[in-house]
């Protein structure tokens, strides 16, 4: 086997991983807070994506000096302010009621989402154009690597040492902590549940347009890339559901897996492995570990 | 009363629009005092002390008669957050500790809202003054740290909100007599010096009326007796039924069926 290739699939397992992970991270935060599998996770990416692309191209059109970071900084913005309008409108008179209800509303709000993007975006598959990064590739070690992979990597890195930051150090961070640790203690000293799960969407809607928008340049932008980003559900049960940490982990891993399996297992199954690989994984793990790597498992003294 | 910070006008209140919990309940609560709520298992005090801070209508509960005010302005409609930037605050019973974070951050989220003339700093140096053992344990996660611990580490961080007005569900429960001693001195503490009036939800009604000198008796959602605690003490019924005793010293006897008639004549 060679060497080489062999660590080129890890690292391009773990910098495409790291995008997983920033997903899920997204992901767990709203389970975390608010106990809701949020289905739509996919399409958020998917509008993050498209809207970063709209913007792009916009600032390319106008000549702005570098369309590519003032692109995902509007888009950042702009998620903000799409994460609110989404907990309030739709989510925010069922806070109280089954959390199985709001799980079913996510389900609705992924079609009405994929059917917003197809209606304004059409669904035909679409680059951004000009390049955002251009095909010279770095090479360490002889190991190849795609200059998109690596800015993937460090814009993960980057918004998971913000979050972190966020969640260590200020108060409204703090704040969703003690929410997602007991609701109702966290009410009683007076913290806003509205503004905790609105804060919540937000971050997810921005880490996923992140991620979307970088899945999108790598392999094109098109309504697969909102079922690539269901990736995060295998990263998240390797993770554990409520585990940040684990998430990123998981994330990085189910990269890894993909690409290795891909690597490996393609000569003898022919197309798809890669695909399949993380779900079939996901399956065995869970008869394993239920909680995940890291998922909490309740605190019991004795 | 003159000075009342808190007033309960005969509410009534129901879980899920049909399920009727407290059928006319009124309290009043004086300025920097503390007022003790006693009552069986289901007699109501949690739901009443629910209702006051609002947390009651995130669990579908509401108060559909009668209104409580706090300082002459009516708070039963009001959310969870409006009462608790009023000043008042819940002790909710069971130690409900942020589990997963540690003992100055489980302080520090009751700190959450900034407020004119307050630091974090001061807070948390004011409930390490009351608590010094949580000084020691404050970098410790507070899911692993002792019940009594944990019972400090949730009045500290309720003290942190800078209440008026805190309502203390069971404080008592599951821990060490000498721990409960050591607790209730410090919660007698707080209301003397800082003049933190407080509603006090007991089962152990002997330490409730030892700390109190007013209270109210609960039963099936309504208040049966209120009285001063001196009064309540020599009472033959709350003798009888809270205090374990029907003559001075000598256990109560079960078989004697005087008991049931006598407890039935409150149900009424």
């Amino acid at each position: 086997m060679d060497f080489t290739l062999l660590m080129w699939a890890l690292v391009n397992g773990v910098m495409i991983g790291s995008i997983y992970g920033l997903i899920a991270l997204g992901w767990v935060l709203i389970y975390k807070c608010s106990g809701v599998l949020n289905l739509a996770m996919g399409e958020l990416t998917l509008i993050g994506a498209y809207l970063c692309l709209t913007i792009y191209t916009f600032l390319v059109g106008i000549d702005f000096p570098f369309p590519f970071v003032g692109a995902l900084i509007l888009t950042l913005m702009a998620s903000v302010v799409l994460g609110f309008l989404t907990e309030r409108i739709f989510l925010d008179r069922l806070i109280g009621e089954p959390v199985l209800t709001i799980i079913m509303v996510t389900v609705g709000l992924m079609f009405v989402f994929r059917g917003l993007v197809g209606l304004i975006w059409s669904t035909d598959t679409r680059i951004f154009d000009p390049p955002v990064f251009s095909m010279d590739v770095y090479e360490v070690g002889g190991i190849i690597i795609e200059q998109v992979y690596l800015w993937s990597f460090t814009a993960a890195i980057s918004l998971w040492v913000i979050f972190y930051l966020f969640f260590k150090y200020t108060r409204w961070g703090l704040s969703m902590q003690a929410t997602a640790d007991d609701e109702m203690a966290a009410l009683s000293v007076g913290i806003s549940a509205r503004f905790v799960y609105s804060a919540a969407w937000i971050i997810a809607f921005m880490t996923a347009a992140v991620g979307g928008t970088f899945l999108g340049v790598k392999n094109g932008l098109n309504i697969s890339i909102g079922e690539l980003s269901l990736l995060v559900l295998p990263a998240v049960v390797l993770g554990g559901l409520n585990s940040i940490p684990g998430a990123i982990v998981g994330g990085i891993a189910i990269g890894v897996l993909q690409e290795l399996s891909g690597f490996l297992l393609d000569p003898y199954f022919p197309g798809g492995v890669k695909d399949t690989a993380p779900y079939v994984f996901m399956i065995i793990f869970l008869l394993f570990k239920p909680y995940g790597l890291w998922g909490w498992v309740r605190i019991e003294r004795v | 009363m003159s000075d009342t910070i808190l007033k309960i006008n005969n509410i009534e209140v129901k879980y899920h629009e049909v399920i009727l919990v407290l059928k006319g309940v009124s309290i009043e609560i004086p300025r920097s005092g503390i007022v003790a709520l006693l009552g069986a298992n289901g007699a109501g005090k949690s739901t009443t002390l629910k209702s006051i801070s609002g947390l009651l209508k995130h669990e579908d509960g509401a108060v559909t008669d009668g209104n409580i005010e706090f300082e002459g302005q009516r708070i039963d409609r009001k959310s969870a957050e409006e009462i608790s930037r009023m000043g008042i605050v819940q002790v909710i019973e069971g130690r409900r500790v942020f589990e997963h974070l540690t003992v100055e951050e489980n302080i520090k989220v009751g700190g959450h809202r900034r407020q004119k003339g307050f630091s974090v700093k001061d807070g948390l140096e004011r409930v390490y003054h009351y608590f010094p053992r949580l000084k020691e344990k404050r970098n410790e996660v507070a899911g692993f740290v002792s019940g009594g611990e944990q019972q400090m580490t949730v009045v500290g961080r309720a003290l942190m909100t800078l209440p008026k007005l805190i309502l203390l569900d069971e404080p008592s429960m599951g821990l060490a007599p000498m721990l409960i001693h050591e607790i209730f001195n410090i919660i007698t503490l707080l209301n003397k010096e800082q003049g933190i009036s407080i509603l006090l939800v007991e089962q152990n009604a002997k330490l409730a009326l030892n700390v109190s000198p007013y209270a109210y008796v609960m039963e099936n959602g309504r208040i049966v007796m209120d009285d001063t605690s001196e009064t309540l003490r020599e009472n033959p019924d709350i003798k009888d039924f809270y205090l374990g005793m029907t003559d001075i010293g000598s256990r109560k006897s079960f078989r004697e069926i005087k008991h049931y008639k006598r407890r039935k004549r409150w149900l009424s």
